[in-house]
């Protein structure tokens, strides 16, 4: 009788071995409507319920997010960018301290990356996206912008014309004729308060991507490993999928490329980061990667590196003390930054 | 008073029994496939695409005809053609690793490559 009880029990515990029961598991979440781009989230978590629970509040979140950074919808009983720049010239508006804080941070990585990204410049980018719009539904009829038209909007990029009331919660653009674009820092932004958040609300390992703007929360479940992050290879026709594999804990890692977001003008291709200076897409590069302890500014940081030359961005990198960097030529060279080493998986 | 009871004999064939056919079934469910791609329409997963059969041929989704996505003889997949207004989907081009994906935001279609066993080593995200 014991011989059997003891045999039942034996096999109980095998088929609970194999089954991999306790510990947590891995689960995955995937959304389309933020931030005009494709959202994941892997976690590890002790059962899918909690996971769901996790995954519809960074969704939520998301939403709310996106609705205060956008800059071509309107929508009900909000106040969002582009109320501000609908009343640029005319009125300050009354916006949700996210946004308030959202371009404090913008001005501020203005100075830091020596002017190297531009919140101001959306009447650049606004011409440059309707040309890239047109292009690509006609490709045939693709044209570039008329260069006169980009300098003259470019007389209406300058920073300090966002006046930001931290008293009263309110913007006023003083140009009439400028326009805000958050799409360099917004998605980094969200990323990173959210991940804050979320963690705050017990989540241990996750990792989020809002269209490439990765934060690594915690390691891969009870084992703790580093998160594997590939960083695409810009050359859809090397037999190469990826440049480099990152093993990433508790940073953020954001991409920007010249490879996805694009439009064709007489055989060349025409990406959508904006040189402040030329007006024109900057190619020093195909792509840059950063790794940063914070999200909102490694996606600053990776625009911003992406319009500068190598030794410029280079010098700049290892003068931070959180960040560092991957550089894709065009040519398929990489060059990593003093200390980018340490993320790579060995 | 035997060494070995009966009994004894009993589980350990039982232990080997329930080992050989746990080590059968594990290698006949995660045969030698090593990747599919998963495609979702509106965040559902709607199809699994087996990359490893060497076949080259072109599909639309039933449940949105505007896409057309191409599977390829060396085990890549890509958006081929869509309606779409931004193209982003076609212009992200082949996938074929792990952790690799695409998405057509208008069209609401992802395709994702996905492992057939998961492990520790492959990546878990391409960006």
């Amino acid at each position: 009788m014991i011989n059997k009880s003891l045999c039942i029990f034996m096999v109980l515990v095998i088929i609970t071995m194999i089954s991999g029961c306790g510990g947590k598991q891995r689960y995955e979440a995937q959304y389309l409507d933020v931030f005009d781009t494709y959202t994941q989230i892997i976690a590890y978590t002790n059962s899918q319920k909690e996971f769901e629970e996790y995954s519809e509040y960074i969704h939520d979140e998301l939403l709310e997010y996106h609705k205060l950074f956008d800059i071509y919808n309107d929508y009900e009983g909000i106040n969002n960018i582009k109320t501000i720049n609908d009343n640029a010239g005319i009125q300050p508006v009354k916006v949700d301290s996210k946004i308030i804080d959202l371009l404090k941070f913008s001005k501020e990585e203005y100075v830091i990356t020596n002017e190297n990204v531009n919140i101001a410049m959306g009447s650049v980018l606004k011409i440059w996206h309707d040309y890239r719009t047109k292009g690509t539904e006609d490709p045939d009829n693709a044209q570039l912008p008329d260069f006169n038209e980009l300098e003259n909007a470019s007389m209406h990029m300058d920073i300090d014309k966002i006046i930001i009331d931290t008293e009263d919660n309110t913007v006023f653009i003083e140009d009439s004729e400028m326009s805000i674009d958050v799409g360099a820092i917004a998605k980094g932004y969200a990323v990173e308060q959210i991940s804050s958040d979320v963690k705050a609300k017990g989540l241990e390992n996750a990792l989020i991507s809002v269209g490439g703007n990765v934060f690594a929360i915690g390691g891969k479940g009870d084992s703790n490993e580093s998160w594997n992050v590939g960083v695409q290879n810009p050359d859809e026709n090397s037999d190469e999928s990826n440049v480099c594999i990152t093993a990433i804990k508790d940073v953020s890692l954001v991409t920007s490329g010249d490879y996805q977001r694009y439009y064709t003008v007489d055989g060349v291709k025409y990406h959508h980061i904006i040189n402040q200076q030329t007006l024109m897409p900057s190619d020093y590069f195909s792509s840059v990667t950063i790794i940063c302890t914070d999200s909102a500014e490694a996606d600053a940081l990776s625009t911003a590196v992406f319009n500068m030359p190598f030794e410029e961005g280079e010098e700049f990198i290892n003068s931070l003390e959180n960040a560092e960097a991957l550089w894709v030529f065009k040519n398929g060279e990489v060059k990593y930054s003093a200390d980018f080493e340490k993320y790579i998986k060995q | 008073m035997k060494f070995v009871k009966k009994t004894d004999i009993i589980i350990i064939i039982l232990l080997f029994v329930v080992a050989l056919v746990s080590y059968f079934s594990y290698k006949f469910i995660f045969s030698d496939v090593p990747a599919v791609a998963q495609i979702y329409y509106e965040a559902k997963l709607v199809r699994t695409v087996d990359l490893s059969k060497n076949e080259d041929y072109t599909f639309r989704l039933a449940e949105n005809e505007d896409v057309l996505i191409h599977v390829f003889v060396d085990g890549s997949i890509a958006f081929e053609e869509s309606d779409c207004h931004d193209k982003i989907c076609i212009n992200s081009g082949k996938l074929d690793t792990v952790g690799q994906s695409a998405a057509c935001l208008p069209n609401k279609i992802v395709i994702k490559i996905v492992a057939t066993t998961y492990s520790d080593d492959k990546p878990d995200l391409i960006v």
